[in-house]
């Protein structure tokens, strides 16, 4: 008897409470949605102000693949930047296949415009720094799951650990 | 009107100045400064789509773009 009183009074409780947090978001404005419009907004912001410092077919390559390609300064290497947050350049060789994935950007919680504007910017300018900081991982490792994405592995090691796949 | 913009949270934040008016040119060059000692990289476009790095204040920009320094993801 004791445990029915027990679980209805929490019942109770619980909708008590969901009920206050619906009625207090009501009240507030709903906070919540204000907080997704305003990340809406500073994403669509972003997204505009990366276009604006593309090329005519790199803006239409990321409209129609979801990433865009730029040339290293020192390497002059193919980049393709996706349109994503983590590991989302692609180094690219002359075949057209990735053969390296690089995993770098700017400090905080930036709009994803501003983060592939950044790292644009950066392969085109100071390549090297940029991947200098950078983590890299190679597709063919990750297949294998022999790494993770974020290993750090150096140039000459991983050849070797490939073969051992 | 030449133009300041520095990537937030927000998407960005603008600040504009009047390249011919020395007290606007004053108040952006000092934002430079700070923002560079800050750690940001500033970057104008060149004429043929790509970018370039500028380490001083340059008044005849007319966009300037910061960001905050990179890290490994």
């Amino acid at each position: 008897m004791d445990d029915l009183l027990f679980g209805l009074a929490f019942n109770a409780l619980t909708l008590f409470c969901g009920l206050f947090v619906v009625l207090l978001s009501g009240l507030l404005g709903n906070p919540q949605g204000q907080v997704f419009a305003q990340r809406g907004k500073a994403e669509q912001r972003a997204y505009t102000l990366l276009k604006r410092w593309l090329l005519p077919d790199q803006i239409a390559q990321l409209e129609r693949h979801g990433y865009f390609e730029v040339r290293g300064l020192h390497s002059g290497k193919r980049y393709r930047i996706r349109s994503n947050r983590n590991m989302n350049i692609e180094e690219i060789d002359d075949n057209g296949s990735r053969v390296a994935v690089w995993c770098f950007g700017p400090v905080g919680c930036l709009p994803l415009g501003d983060h592939m504007l950044a790292q644009k910017i950066a392969l085109e300018t100071d390549e090297q720094a940029a991947l200098a900081v950078a983590n890299r991982s190679w597709p063919e490792l990750r297949r294998g799951r022999y790494l993770q994405s974020n290993a750090r592995v150096s140039s000459d090691v991983a050849p070797a650990i490939t073969g051992q796949l | 009107m030449a133009v300041q913009i520095v990537m937030d949270t927000t998407g960005d934040s603008r600040h504009e100045f009047n390249a011919a008016d020395a007290v606007e040119v004053g108040k952006a060059a000092q934002r430079f400064k700070q923002l560079t000692e800050a750690g940001f990289t500033a970057a104008v476009r060149t004429g043929n789509g790509r970018s370039k790095i500028i380490h001083n204040f340059d008044a005849d920009a007319e966009e300037t773009v910061f960001f905050p320094r990179l890290q490994g993801g």
